[in-house]
Protein backbone atom coordinates (compact mmCIF):
# COMPACT_ATOMS: atom_id res chain seq x y z
CA UNK A 1 0.00 0.00 0.00
CA UNK A 2 2.42 2.32 0.99
CA UNK A 3 4.49 1.65 -2.59
CA UNK A 4 1.46 2.30 -4.74
CA UNK A 5 1.27 5.81 -2.12
CA UNK A 6 4.45 6.50 -3.36
CA UNK A 7 4.06 5.55 -6.82
CA UNK A 8 0.86 7.54 -7.02
CA UNK A 9 2.52 10.38 -5.28
CA UNK A 10 5.75 10.95 -7.64
CA UNK A 11 3.36 9.89 -10.45
CA UNK A 12 1.12 13.14 -9.66
CA UNK A 13 4.51 14.86 -9.44
CA UNK A 14 6.25 13.89 -12.66
CA UNK A 15 2.90 14.74 -14.09
CA UNK A 16 3.25 18.52 -13.17
CA UNK A 17 6.69 18.81 -14.16
CA UNK A 18 6.21 17.00 -17.78
CA UNK A 19 3.43 19.41 -18.36
CA UNK A 20 4.81 22.36 -16.92
CA UNK A 21 8.91 22.34 -17.23
CA UNK A 22 9.54 19.85 -20.16
CA UNK A 23 8.78 23.45 -22.60
CA UNK A 24 12.03 24.83 -21.21
CA UNK A 25 14.10 21.13 -22.15
CA UNK A 26 12.71 21.41 -25.53
CA UNK A 27 15.47 21.28 -28.21
CA UNK A 28 13.71 21.42 -32.11
CA UNK A 29 11.57 18.82 -32.48
CA UNK A 30 13.08 16.50 -29.66
CA UNK A 31 10.64 16.72 -27.02
CA UNK A 32 11.90 14.75 -23.81
CA UNK A 33 8.93 12.40 -22.12
CA UNK A 34 10.39 12.20 -18.96
CA UNK A 35 7.15 10.20 -18.07
CA UNK A 36 8.24 7.34 -20.22
CA UNK A 37 11.67 7.13 -18.20
CA UNK A 38 9.06 7.03 -14.94
CA UNK A 39 6.55 4.76 -16.25
CA UNK A 40 9.59 2.01 -17.30
CA UNK A 41 11.31 2.94 -13.95
CA UNK A 42 8.29 1.36 -12.11
CA UNK A 43 7.68 -1.42 -14.67
CA UNK A 44 11.85 -2.60 -13.73
CA UNK A 45 11.73 -2.10 -10.17
CA UNK A 46 7.63 -3.38 -9.68
CA UNK A 47 7.06 -6.02 -12.57
CA UNK A 48 5.33 -6.47 -15.45
CA UNK A 49 1.62 -5.30 -14.04
CA UNK A 50 2.67 -2.50 -12.21
CA UNK A 51 4.47 -1.23 -14.56
CA UNK A 52 1.42 -1.29 -17.38
CA UNK A 53 -1.54 -0.16 -14.81
CA UNK A 54 1.63 2.85 -14.25
CA UNK A 55 1.52 3.35 -17.54
CA UNK A 56 -2.08 3.53 -18.68
CA UNK A 57 -2.92 5.67 -15.61
CA UNK A 58 -0.10 8.04 -16.54
CA UNK A 59 -1.44 8.28 -19.86
CA UNK A 60 -5.00 8.74 -19.61
CA UNK A 61 -3.72 11.33 -17.06
CA UNK A 62 -1.10 13.12 -20.12
CA UNK A 63 -4.96 12.79 -22.48
CA UNK A 64 -6.48 14.73 -20.53
CA UNK A 65 -4.26 17.20 -19.78
CA UNK A 66 -2.85 17.57 -23.51
CA UNK A 67 -6.06 18.07 -25.13
CA UNK A 68 -4.69 15.63 -27.63
CA UNK A 69 -6.56 12.64 -28.93
CA UNK A 70 -8.16 10.79 -25.27
CA UNK A 71 -6.91 7.02 -25.13
CA UNK A 72 -3.89 7.70 -27.49
CA UNK A 73 -1.20 8.37 -24.83
CA UNK A 74 -3.00 5.91 -22.72
CA UNK A 75 -2.40 2.83 -25.01
CA UNK A 76 1.44 3.63 -26.07
CA UNK A 77 2.43 4.39 -22.28
CA UNK A 78 0.35 1.03 -21.27
CA UNK A 79 2.69 -0.86 -23.83
CA UNK A 80 5.35 0.85 -22.44
CA UNK A 81 4.65 -0.60 -19.00
CA UNK A 82 4.42 -4.21 -20.27
CA UNK A 83 7.36 -3.78 -22.28
CA UNK A 84 10.11 -2.59 -20.37
CA UNK A 85 8.25 -5.48 -17.63
CA UNK A 86 10.60 -7.86 -19.63
CA UNK A 87 13.10 -6.06 -18.18
CA UNK A 88 12.45 -6.88 -14.60
CA UNK A 89 14.05 -9.32 -12.43
CA UNK A 90 13.68 -9.51 -8.65
CA UNK A 91 17.01 -10.74 -8.16
CA UNK A 92 19.20 -7.65 -10.36
CA UNK A 93 16.55 -4.58 -9.79
CA UNK A 94 19.73 -2.65 -8.34
CA UNK A 95 21.91 -4.10 -11.48
CA UNK A 96 19.11 -3.30 -14.00
CA UNK A 97 18.85 0.18 -12.83
CA UNK A 98 22.89 1.10 -12.66
CA UNK A 99 23.53 -0.24 -16.08
CA UNK A 100 23.17 0.38 -19.25
CA UNK A 101 20.17 -2.09 -19.30
CA UNK A 102 18.00 1.02 -17.77
CA UNK A 103 18.84 3.08 -21.06
CA UNK A 104 18.05 0.74 -23.40
CA UNK A 105 14.78 -0.24 -21.99
CA UNK A 106 14.03 3.37 -22.29
CA UNK A 107 15.45 3.74 -25.79
CA UNK A 108 13.15 0.92 -26.65
CA UNK A 109 10.19 1.38 -24.78
CA UNK A 110 10.65 5.00 -26.31
CA UNK A 111 10.95 4.04 -29.83
CA UNK A 112 7.92 2.01 -29.15
CA UNK A 113 6.05 4.64 -27.99
CA UNK A 114 6.79 7.61 -30.32
CA UNK A 115 6.37 4.74 -33.38
CA UNK A 116 2.63 3.21 -32.10
CA UNK A 117 1.83 6.82 -31.26
CA UNK A 118 2.33 8.17 -34.76
CA UNK A 119 1.07 5.18 -36.54
CA UNK A 120 -2.55 5.88 -34.97
CA UNK A 121 -2.42 9.71 -34.46
CA UNK A 122 -1.75 10.40 -37.98
CA UNK A 123 -4.56 8.48 -39.65
CA UNK A 124 -6.53 10.20 -41.88
CA UNK A 125 -3.58 12.81 -42.19
CA UNK A 126 -1.03 13.70 -45.32
CA UNK A 127 1.44 13.65 -42.90
CA UNK A 128 3.52 10.07 -43.38
CA UNK A 129 4.59 8.07 -40.43
CA UNK A 130 8.13 7.71 -41.56
CA UNK A 131 8.40 11.55 -42.27
CA UNK A 132 6.83 12.39 -38.80
CA UNK A 133 9.14 9.12 -36.96
CA UNK A 134 12.09 10.54 -38.24
CA UNK A 135 11.47 14.24 -37.70
CA UNK A 136 9.83 13.89 -34.80
CA UNK A 137 9.69 10.69 -33.20
CA UNK A 138 13.37 9.74 -33.23
CA UNK A 139 14.79 12.95 -32.35
CA UNK A 140 12.37 12.56 -28.71
CA UNK A 141 13.42 9.23 -28.73
CA UNK A 142 17.00 10.05 -28.55
CA UNK A 143 16.91 12.78 -26.15
CA UNK A 144 14.55 10.77 -23.42
CA UNK A 145 17.06 7.84 -24.13
CA UNK A 146 19.96 10.55 -22.59
CA UNK A 147 18.18 11.64 -20.34
CA UNK A 148 17.36 8.56 -19.36
CA UNK A 149 21.71 8.14 -18.33
CA UNK A 150 20.69 11.07 -15.44
CA UNK A 151 18.68 8.52 -13.08
CA UNK A 152 21.40 5.35 -14.34
CA UNK A 153 23.98 7.19 -13.20
CA UNK A 154 22.37 8.08 -9.97
CA UNK A 155 21.60 4.51 -9.14
CA UNK A 156 25.05 3.73 -10.29
CA UNK A 157 26.69 5.90 -7.65
CA UNK A 158 23.95 5.16 -4.99
CA UNK A 159 24.70 0.92 -5.28
CA UNK A 160 28.43 0.69 -5.53
CA UNK B 1 -14.53 -22.20 -12.17
CA UNK B 2 -11.52 -22.91 -9.82
CA UNK B 3 -9.33 -23.88 -13.55
CA UNK B 4 -11.08 -20.27 -15.19
CA UNK B 5 -9.48 -18.58 -12.35
CA UNK B 6 -6.48 -20.61 -12.38
CA UNK B 7 -5.71 -19.46 -15.95
CA UNK B 8 -6.78 -15.72 -15.20
CA UNK B 9 -4.15 -15.85 -12.66
CA UNK B 10 -1.43 -17.47 -14.81
CA UNK B 11 -2.14 -14.75 -17.72
CA UNK B 12 -2.90 -12.10 -15.29
CA UNK B 13 -0.58 -9.30 -17.07
CA UNK B 14 -2.39 -10.32 -20.40
CA UNK B 15 -5.54 -9.67 -19.08
CA UNK B 16 -5.04 -6.46 -17.61
CA UNK B 17 -3.09 -5.68 -20.91
CA UNK B 18 -6.11 -5.94 -23.02
CA UNK B 19 -8.17 -5.22 -20.56
CA UNK B 20 -6.44 -1.58 -20.40
CA UNK B 21 -6.32 -1.67 -24.71
CA UNK B 22 -10.05 -2.21 -24.82
CA UNK B 23 -10.77 0.95 -22.43
CA UNK B 24 -7.91 2.85 -24.58
CA UNK B 25 -9.62 1.79 -27.91
CA UNK B 26 -13.02 2.52 -26.38
CA UNK B 27 -11.43 6.25 -25.22
CA UNK B 28 -10.46 6.99 -28.82
CA UNK B 29 -13.69 6.77 -30.02
CA UNK B 30 -15.40 8.85 -27.46
CA UNK B 31 -13.30 11.79 -28.10
CA UNK B 32 -16.34 14.21 -28.80
CA UNK B 33 -18.48 13.21 -26.50
CA UNK B 34 -19.44 16.04 -24.34
CA UNK B 35 -18.84 14.03 -20.59
CA UNK B 36 -15.21 14.05 -21.91
CA UNK B 37 -15.22 17.55 -23.02
CA UNK B 38 -16.95 18.63 -19.15
CA UNK B 39 -13.83 16.18 -17.32
CA UNK B 40 -11.14 17.89 -19.70
CA UNK B 41 -12.41 21.50 -19.16
CA UNK B 42 -11.48 20.21 -14.97
CA UNK B 43 -8.29 19.31 -16.34
CA UNK B 44 -7.72 22.37 -18.34
CA UNK B 45 -8.11 24.36 -14.99
CA UNK B 46 -5.95 22.44 -12.74
CA UNK B 47 -3.06 22.45 -15.48
CA UNK B 48 -3.84 25.99 -15.98
CA UNK B 49 -2.91 26.58 -12.63
CA UNK B 50 -0.08 24.99 -12.62
CA UNK B 51 1.56 25.83 -15.60
CA UNK B 52 0.85 29.90 -14.60
CA UNK B 53 2.90 28.99 -10.92
CA UNK B 54 6.13 28.27 -12.94
CA UNK B 55 5.19 31.22 -15.94
CA UNK B 56 8.15 33.34 -14.25
CA UNK B 57 11.02 31.05 -15.45
CA UNK B 58 12.50 32.78 -18.61
CA UNK B 59 13.03 30.45 -21.42
CA UNK B 60 16.22 31.19 -22.51
CA UNK B 61 16.07 30.12 -26.44
CA UNK B 62 13.20 31.40 -27.03
CA UNK B 63 14.29 34.88 -25.92
CA UNK B 64 17.01 34.97 -27.98
CA UNK B 65 15.76 33.82 -30.81
CA UNK B 66 12.64 35.90 -30.35
CA UNK B 67 14.77 39.10 -29.83
CA UNK B 68 16.62 38.46 -33.22
CA UNK B 69 13.50 38.22 -34.94
CA UNK B 70 12.23 41.74 -33.68
CA UNK B 71 14.98 43.55 -34.18
CA UNK B 72 14.67 42.23 -38.06
CA UNK B 73 10.84 42.68 -37.95
CA UNK B 74 11.37 46.49 -36.17
CA UNK B 75 13.26 46.98 -39.65
CA UNK B 76 10.51 46.30 -42.14
CA UNK B 77 7.43 47.19 -40.02
CA UNK B 78 9.11 50.57 -40.07
CA UNK B 79 9.32 50.76 -43.83
CA UNK B 80 5.93 49.28 -43.90
CA UNK B 81 4.40 52.05 -41.71
CA UNK B 82 5.17 54.49 -44.08
CA UNK B 83 3.58 52.38 -47.14
CA UNK B 84 0.44 51.50 -45.16
CA UNK B 85 0.12 55.67 -44.71
CA UNK B 86 -0.21 56.36 -48.04
CA UNK B 87 -2.22 53.05 -49.02
CA UNK B 88 -4.35 53.97 -45.99
CA UNK B 89 -5.12 57.18 -47.39
CA UNK B 90 -5.69 56.00 -50.92
CA UNK B 91 -8.03 53.32 -49.62
CA UNK B 92 -10.49 55.85 -47.59
CA UNK B 93 -10.99 57.68 -50.70
CA UNK B 94 -11.51 54.79 -52.79
CA UNK B 95 -14.13 53.34 -50.56
CA UNK B 96 -15.62 56.62 -50.38
CA UNK B 97 -15.67 56.70 -53.93
CA UNK B 98 -17.35 53.38 -54.48
CA UNK B 99 -19.86 53.39 -51.23
CA UNK B 100 -18.08 50.23 -50.31
CA UNK B 101 -19.44 48.57 -46.79
CA UNK B 102 -17.05 48.96 -44.48
CA UNK B 103 -15.77 45.31 -42.97
CA UNK B 104 -17.18 44.66 -39.69
CA UNK B 105 -14.47 45.28 -37.28
CA UNK B 106 -13.36 42.40 -35.23
CA UNK B 107 -13.08 42.51 -31.48
CA UNK B 108 -9.96 40.47 -29.47
CA UNK B 109 -9.75 39.19 -25.77
CA UNK B 110 -6.13 39.61 -24.53
CA UNK B 111 -4.35 36.22 -23.29
CA UNK B 112 -0.76 35.57 -22.08
CA UNK B 113 0.28 31.97 -22.33
CA UNK B 114 0.76 30.95 -19.23
CA UNK B 115 1.95 27.14 -20.37
CA UNK B 116 2.69 24.74 -23.85
CA UNK B 117 1.62 20.95 -23.72
CA UNK B 118 4.68 19.55 -25.66
CA UNK B 119 3.90 17.06 -27.57
CA UNK B 120 5.47 15.75 -30.28
CA UNK B 121 3.53 16.80 -33.26
CA UNK B 122 0.53 18.12 -31.23
CA UNK B 123 1.71 21.36 -29.28
CA UNK B 124 -1.11 23.27 -27.76
CA UNK B 125 -0.79 26.17 -25.52
CA UNK B 126 -2.65 27.10 -22.34
CA UNK B 127 -3.95 30.62 -21.74
CA UNK B 128 -5.02 32.50 -18.83
CA UNK B 129 -8.41 33.41 -20.43
CA UNK B 130 -11.31 31.69 -20.75
CA UNK B 131 -14.84 31.31 -20.33
CA UNK B 132 -15.65 33.62 -18.00
CA UNK B 133 -13.46 36.53 -19.90
CA UNK B 134 -15.97 35.33 -23.74
CA UNK B 135 -13.04 32.55 -24.84
CA UNK B 136 -15.50 29.93 -26.67
CA UNK B 137 -14.53 26.74 -28.69
CA UNK B 138 -13.14 27.44 -32.08
CA UNK B 139 -12.26 30.97 -31.85
CA UNK B 140 -9.12 31.88 -33.70
CA UNK B 141 -6.06 32.58 -32.14
CA UNK B 142 -3.48 35.84 -33.35
CA UNK B 143 -0.80 37.69 -32.66
CA UNK B 144 0.48 40.63 -34.27
CA UNK B 145 1.91 39.03 -36.53
CA UNK B 146 -0.73 36.91 -37.78
CA UNK B 147 -3.38 33.71 -37.09
CA UNK B 148 -1.60 31.15 -34.42
CA UNK B 149 -3.96 28.96 -34.11
CA UNK B 150 -7.75 28.27 -32.47
CA UNK B 151 -9.20 26.96 -29.41
CA UNK B 152 -9.76 23.64 -28.32
CA UNK B 153 -10.55 23.66 -24.71
CA UNK B 154 -12.09 25.82 -22.47
CA UNK B 155 -12.39 26.26 -18.77
CA UNK B 156 -14.06 29.41 -16.61
CA UNK B 157 -10.48 30.90 -16.41
CA UNK B 158 -8.12 29.11 -18.73
CA UNK B 159 -8.44 27.79 -22.52
CA UNK B 160 -5.68 25.38 -24.69
CA UNK B 161 -5.34 26.50 -27.66
CA UNK B 162 -4.24 24.51 -30.72
CA UNK B 163 -1.29 25.80 -32.62
CA UNK B 164 -0.91 25.75 -36.63
CA UNK B 165 2.11 23.78 -35.83
CA UNK B 166 -0.24 20.81 -35.15
CA UNK B 167 -1.50 17.66 -37.22
CA UNK B 168 -5.47 18.30 -36.83
CA UNK B 169 -4.91 21.86 -37.88
CA UNK B 170 -6.00 22.96 -41.39
CA UNK B 171 -7.71 26.35 -42.55
CA UNK B 172 -8.94 27.30 -46.00
CA UNK B 173 -6.44 30.09 -47.00
CA UNK B 174 -5.79 32.14 -49.59
CA UNK B 175 -3.15 33.16 -51.87
CA UNK B 176 -3.65 37.30 -51.57
CA UNK B 177 -1.85 38.56 -55.41
CA UNK B 178 -2.84 35.45 -57.05
CA UNK B 179 -6.40 34.67 -55.58
CA UNK B 180 -6.06 31.21 -55.31
CA UNK B 181 -7.65 29.35 -53.14
CA UNK B 182 -6.71 26.11 -51.08
CA UNK B 183 -6.35 24.01 -47.62
CA UNK B 184 -3.55 24.88 -45.34
CA UNK B 185 -1.81 22.23 -43.36
CA UNK B 186 1.24 21.40 -41.03
CA UNK B 187 3.20 18.00 -42.50
CA UNK B 188 5.56 17.63 -39.51
CA UNK B 189 8.04 20.13 -40.93
CA UNK B 190 6.69 22.98 -43.03
CA UNK B 191 2.93 24.09 -43.56
CA UNK B 192 1.65 23.51 -47.22
CA UNK B 193 -0.74 24.99 -48.99
CA UNK B 194 -2.65 22.10 -50.90
CA UNK B 195 -5.16 21.58 -53.60
CA UNK B 196 -4.09 24.96 -55.52
CA UNK B 197 -4.24 24.36 -59.35
CA UNK B 198 -1.35 24.21 -61.79
CA UNK B 199 -2.38 27.01 -63.54
CA UNK B 200 -2.85 29.43 -60.78
CA UNK B 201 -0.22 31.93 -60.89
CA UNK B 202 1.63 31.77 -57.27
CA UNK B 203 4.78 32.87 -56.54
CA UNK B 204 7.42 33.01 -53.65
CA UNK B 205 6.76 36.04 -51.54
CA UNK B 206 3.00 35.78 -52.01
CA UNK B 207 1.03 36.64 -48.72
CA UNK B 208 -1.23 33.91 -47.70
CA UNK B 209 -4.42 34.89 -46.11
CA UNK B 210 -7.51 32.85 -44.44
CA UNK B 211 -10.35 32.83 -46.52
CA UNK B 212 -13.98 33.59 -47.03
CA UNK B 213 -14.77 29.67 -47.13
CA UNK B 214 -14.03 29.10 -43.88
CA UNK B 215 -16.60 28.88 -40.94
CA UNK B 216 -13.68 29.10 -37.75
CA UNK B 217 -11.28 31.65 -39.23
CA UNK B 218 -12.77 35.13 -40.19
CA UNK B 219 -11.54 36.35 -43.99
CA UNK B 220 -8.22 38.19 -44.15
CA UNK B 221 -5.85 36.90 -41.36
CA UNK B 222 -2.27 37.21 -42.30
CA UNK B 223 -1.49 33.55 -42.02
CA UNK B 224 2.45 33.52 -43.60
CA UNK B 225 3.67 34.25 -47.42
CA UNK B 226 5.16 31.33 -49.93
CA UNK B 227 8.27 30.21 -49.35
CA UNK B 228 8.28 27.37 -52.10
CA UNK B 229 6.40 26.61 -55.08
CA UNK B 230 7.18 23.44 -57.23
CA UNK B 231 5.02 21.99 -59.69
CA UNK B 232 5.76 17.98 -60.56
CA UNK B 233 4.88 16.66 -64.11
CA UNK B 234 1.59 15.64 -64.72
CA UNK B 235 0.28 16.70 -61.51
CA UNK B 236 -3.18 18.91 -61.33
CA UNK B 237 -1.88 20.50 -58.09
CA UNK B 238 0.88 22.84 -56.88
CA UNK B 239 3.34 22.10 -53.92
CA UNK B 240 2.92 25.15 -52.26
CA UNK B 241 4.96 25.76 -48.73
CA UNK B 242 4.35 28.52 -46.92
CA UNK B 243 6.30 30.29 -44.21
CA UNK B 244 4.47 31.40 -41.04
CA UNK B 245 4.47 34.52 -40.39
CA UNK B 246 4.08 33.56 -35.91
CA UNK B 247 7.05 32.53 -34.44
CA UNK B 248 5.69 29.60 -32.51
CA UNK B 249 8.28 29.22 -30.31
CA UNK B 250 8.33 32.44 -28.78
CA UNK B 251 4.39 33.25 -27.86
CA UNK B 252 4.02 35.23 -24.73
CA UNK B 253 1.27 37.23 -25.55
CA UNK B 254 -2.10 36.64 -27.85
CA UNK B 255 -5.84 37.66 -29.06
CA UNK B 256 -8.60 35.80 -29.48
CA UNK B 257 -10.86 36.45 -31.92
CA UNK B 258 -14.47 36.90 -30.96
CA UNK B 259 -15.77 34.81 -33.81
CA UNK B 260 -18.69 33.02 -33.67
CA UNK B 261 -19.59 31.12 -37.32
CA UNK B 262 -22.78 32.86 -38.79
CA UNK B 263 -25.09 29.79 -37.49
CA UNK B 264 -27.61 30.07 -40.63
CA UNK B 265 -24.97 29.76 -43.15
CA UNK B 266 -23.27 26.74 -40.76
CA UNK B 267 -26.73 24.86 -40.87
CA UNK B 268 -27.36 25.40 -44.77
CA UNK B 269 -24.41 24.02 -45.30
CA UNK B 270 -24.48 20.83 -42.92
CA UNK B 271 -28.27 20.38 -44.47
CA UNK B 272 -26.44 20.03 -48.03
CA UNK B 273 -24.04 18.21 -46.80
CA UNK B 274 -26.45 15.90 -45.19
Amino acid sequence: MRQILFYGFLSLFFLVIHATLVNYLTIGNAIPDILIIWVVYIAVTSGQMSGLVAGFLIGLFVDFISGGVLGLSALTKTLVGFLAGYFFNENKIEQNLSTWRFVIAVGLAALLHNAIYFLIFLQGTDVGWWRALVLHGIPSTLYTTVLAMIPMFIFRRKYQ
Amino acid sequence: MRQFINILSTFREYFVLSLCILISVALLTLNDNPQIRSIRSITVAAIGFAQNMFGFIPDYFSLKKENSILRERNVTLAEEASLLRESKLENIRLRQLLALKERTSLSYIAANVVGKNQQPMRTTITLDAGENEGVQYNMPIVTDAGLAGKIVGTSGGYSIGQLMIHKDFRVSARVQRARADGILYWDGEFMQLKNVPRTQDVKIGDAVLTSSYSTVYPEGIKIGVVSSVRVEAGALFQNITVEPAVNFSALEEVFVVVHVPDSSRVALETQLIK
